[in-house]
């Protein structure tokens, strides 16, 4: 893990990192994120917790006298709360001048995707609005797909409304 | 982060420059506003800080910006040159603050990201009328004539050393040479390497064609400071084909600092006796001429006078030159965020030398310390002196925020016709940068409010005997930690019974509770509700009712409070008590389940434990608790943010009894863990805001905690 831990990707090289994407696992799949949002990686740390917010902002870090907030990706996709091992890791990411940091369930590799390989994404079924609202193309690598996280959306859209109530608005 | 500061850094660069310059300019015209006219230095300045405001307004391509400060520019280039008599100073100096207003207002529309698309055109017109007005206003020197620029001092690398020797040098043309000014020029230029300190007249020799014309006249005048001897700067002037005559002669320092207008009675050390008696009488000669017509209206004056009468021409102007250069050399401004981050810097460095100093390391036993702890001791105290420079660094005076102040009395007394006499005291009072940004809003409300309501009008002051003057006074100090802001009038003071009726009328009182049963204090802060004036007539400063609730908001958000005191027909006293510094407090640390978080010291009152008994239950769920003969309401820290893990049983936490103005509730944590100062951080602003958490910091561990406001809490 101290391999990952030093692992501090520059974001001043543009032209090195267009194409390349970070992936973790989140649930069963693969997600992938423009490696030019994304600063550090670090270990797991104690989170503290503040009160009456979102379930998925799990609270606040200390980054090196930053204090930073962090989100649970898989209580924002709505997915069954991972348990925080080992292999649990926080992904800090800059967006839009704010720095936050994303707990994965476990990091995998940094990939090269070409335009051409990258899909829009498929409309799924109308209950399953969940992720696909933060999935902005599917990028295939060999035999796998990754999808692609637009990460502006996966901080401040608001919670896709579920169930009933979102297919009643739907149909308005 | 850097490119954000990098973007527009010409337009920021244009915005922090033309706003200092116009603080500068609003801070000279008020200074002298009560004066009969603008000294010779201030109109200079004036001119030349709308000068480069035009310049750079060009550049930036601001036309309307540009077009004001052009017809400023004129306004007091005319005053410049021609020092016409008759100035409505008062006038004047509206119109000056008018123009800054207006560019002000444009390039907050600026910063905002907006276009400046304010109107200029009556401002312009209005400018124009007074330059007219002036112009024609001007008789005798309507017509500038450049004999009369004769006071202007230049001063060049003013080093005076006590080996310096002072002259005094008139060099006289042929008649009828060609381009005078320019061999001026010449033998300033060839000067200037030795001189100490220079000054020539005519001064513009440059710039002004006709000073070509006055050189001839009356020859070119030069006073000279330097380590050389007579024969030293006849060489440098030398002996042109154009010069007629070199005259040069030495004088003491005090003649020097005399300037041009060493009196005709003046005994001169003379080495060449023939030449002055000749000089000195043609200048006699031309000064009678142009005396003669002043003299017909006012009797006393000669050409240089229009200037301050005040001031001694010589002496004190050129210390006046002197001191700002003094401050500019010993001044940096630096980014505020740079500030922060050195803030941050030494916050974590305290933070990391504790984690050293307490590491479990240590804990060996057997272990010599000595050194070790010699060293430690020797650490701590560097990191506790930067921690407090830092602090102090970030401490500015109050005098910019008062210094604003006296723009609004001088706006709104004058607007509604009274005569108030503006006293600040206490300016140099030092608070937090950012506590002042928060202040300058509700000053502005109190001192308006005291010149609007607070002191009568002239007539009603007459009809109750009151000879004194209206006054307002500002003053600031510092008292028990924080600092003590009041506005103080001598008007007449707030009308209980008015504000009784008011309140009455909007039901805020208790039907079967009498009038008098609410104390002073109580009555009073009525008033710091919204919608609550009782002023029947709505004036254009106050009377809205909007005003003293935003006050008391804006006050509590830094964790100040509002204080009223009055007795009628003697005044009130608006008393704000705000803490010095924002950024670091003194704090208590305890927990609740897993969670830290800190209180500020002082809203809390004391600690106790309680026992089951004194509890008491409200069916719908509110619970209070008797300590002595008082009952609290009280808050449940962990019920209240839905924490687990936190200890039911009241027996076995503690209760803060807090106290906030007049209210008081108690705060049941687990436990406490101690006192120590907090440097506060904002929450991230990714994090929408909970209610009762100001911020959070860094505990000694690294752990965060966060900071409890317990105004929130208690609403």
């Amino acid at each position: 893990m101290s391999e990952i831990d030093d692992m501090i990707i520059k974001t001043e090289e543009s032209d090195t990192q267009k194409g390349k994407y970070m992936t973790f696992k989140s649930g069963h799949e693969y997600f992938g994120l423009g490696i030019e949002y994304v600063q550090q990686i670090i270990q797991y740390q104690t989170i503290t917790m503040v009160p009456d917010t979102e379930d998925y902002i799990k609270g606040l870090i200390n980054l090196r006298g930053r204090i930073i907030p962090v989100v649970d990706v898989s209580l924002r996709f709505r997915q069954e709360p991972c348990e925080y091992n080992d292999k649990t890791c926080i992904l800090v990411i800059n967006v839009k001048s704010a720095t936050v940091g994303l707990v994965v369930e476990q990091i995998a590799e940094v990939v090269e995707i070409k335009d051409d390989n990258i899909l829009p994404p498929p409309s799924i079924g109308k209950g399953d609005r969940g992720h696909n609202k933060y999935v902005y193309g599917i990028g295939r690598v060999g035999n796998t797909v990754k999808l692609l996280l637009d990460p502006e959306k996966l901080l401040y859209d608001e919670e896709p409304v579920d169930g009933e109530q979102g297919r009643m608005n739907e149909e308005e | 982060m850097a490119e954000d500061f990098n973007t527009d850094s010409m337009l920021d660069m244009y915005l922090f420059e033309n706003g200092q310059l116009l603080e500068q300019l609003q801070e000279t015209v008020l200074e002298q506003k009560d004066a009969d006219g603008f000294d010779e230095d201030s109109i200079n300045e004036i001119f030349r800080t709308m000068h480069t405001i035009k310049g750079s307004s060009g550049i930036m391509m601001f036309d309307n910006i540009t077009a004001v400060s052009h017809k400023l520019e004129d306004v007091f280039f005319y005053l410049r040159e021609s020092h016409p008599e008759h100035v409505p100073h008062v006038e004047l100096v509206e119109h000056v603050l008018e123009v800054e207003d207006f560019i002000s207002s444009e390039m907050e529309k600026i910063r905002n990201g907006e276009t400046p698309d304010g109107d200029a055109t009556n401002l312009i017109k209005n400018l124009d009328r007074f330059l007219d007005m002036i112009k024609s206003g001007g008789t005798a020197d309507s017509v500038p004539e450049p004999v009369h620029e004769e006071p202007k001092h230049f001063y060049i690398a003013p080093m005076a050393s006590s080996a310096s020797r002072f002259y005094k040098i008139f060099v006289h043309f042929f008649p009828g040479t060609e381009m005078s000014n320019v061999h001026a020029y010449k033998i300033v230029y060839a000067l200037k390497e030795i001189a100490e300190d220079i000054l020539y007249s005519p001064e513009d020799i440059l710039s002004d064609e006709k000073s070509g014309d006055i050189i001839l006249r009356d020859g070119f005048r030069i006073l000279l400071q330097a380590q050389c001897t007579e024969t030293d700067v006849r060489e440098l002037i030398g002996v042109g084909y154009d010069i007629e005559k070199v005259d040069v002669f030495e004088c003491d320092a005090d003649q020097f600092l005399l300037g041009f207008d060493f009196g005709d009675d003046q005994p001169l050390k003379v080495i060449d006796l023939e030449s002055s008696v000749e000089e000195i009488e043609a200048r006699e000669e031309v000064k009678g001429e142009e005396g003669k017509p002043k003299e017909a209206e006012k009797p006393k004056i000669v050409p240089g006078d229009f200037v301050i009468q005040s001031k001694e021409p010589g002496k004190q102007k050129k210390l006046a030159k002197d001191k700002p250069k003094v401050e500019k050399a010993s001044f940096i401004s630096v980014n505020v965020a740079k500030m922060d981050q050195l803030m941050d810097l030494i916050g974590e460095l305290v933070i990391s030398e504790s984690v050293v100093l307490q590491s479990s390391d240590l804990k060996v036993p057997g272990l010599n310390l000595d050194n070790f702890n010699k060293a430690a001791a020797q650490l701590a105290s560097i990191s506790t002196d930067l921690q407090n420079v830092i602090m102090s660094m970030r401490m500015v005076p109050l005098t910019n925020t008062f210094q604003k102040m006296n723009r609004i009395v001088f706006d709104v007394s004058r607007k509604l016709g009274k005569d108030i006499e503006f006293v600040v005291v206490g300016e140099s009072t030092e608070v937090d940068k950012n506590i002042i940004e928060h202040i300058s809003d509700p000053l502005m409300h109190l001192v308006r409010n005291a010149v609007d309501h607070g002191i009568e009008t002239n007539e009603e002051r007459k009809e109750s005997g009151k000879f004194e003057k209206g006054r307002v006074t500002l003053s600031a100090r510092t008292e028990a930690g924080k600092v003590w802001i009041s506005v103080e009038d001598n008007g007449k003071g707030l009308d209980r019974e008015k504000i009784i009726a008011k309140a009455r009328k909007q039901g805020l009182l208790e039907d079967n509770k009498p009038d008098s049963a609410y104390t002073d204090k109580e009555v009073y802060q009525f008033i710091t509700l919204p919608g609550f004036s009782t002023n029947e007539q709505i004036t254009e400063y106050s009377g809205r009712g909007v005003g003293m609730d935003v006050v008391v908001q804006n006050i509590q958000t830094i964790g100040g409070a509002l204080e009223i005191e009055s007795v009628p027909g003697m005044g009130s006293t608006m008393t704000l008590k705000i803490p010095l510094t924002l950024a670091i407090i003194d704090g208590i640390v305890m927990e609740t389940g897993a969670s830290s978080f800190v209180m500020e010291t002082g809203v809390i009152k004391q600690f106790t434990r309680v026992k089951q008994d004194m509890m008491i239950n409200e069916p719908n769920g509110d619970e209070y608790v008797m300590i002595r003969e008082e009952c609290y309401p009280v808050i449940r820290l962990g019920k209240w943010y839905g924490l687990t893990d936190y200890q039911e049983s009241v027996e076995d936490g503690v209760m803060l009894i807090l106290e906030l103005e007049d209210r008081k509730v108690c705060l049941l944590v687990d436990r406490l863990v101690g006192e120590q100062e907090i440097v506060v951080k904002p929450i991230p602003s990714y994090i929408k805001k909970v209610k009762g958490l100001s911020g959070c910091t860094q505990l000694g561990d690294g752990s965060i905690a966060l900071i409890l406001d317990a105004p929130g809490l208690v609403e």
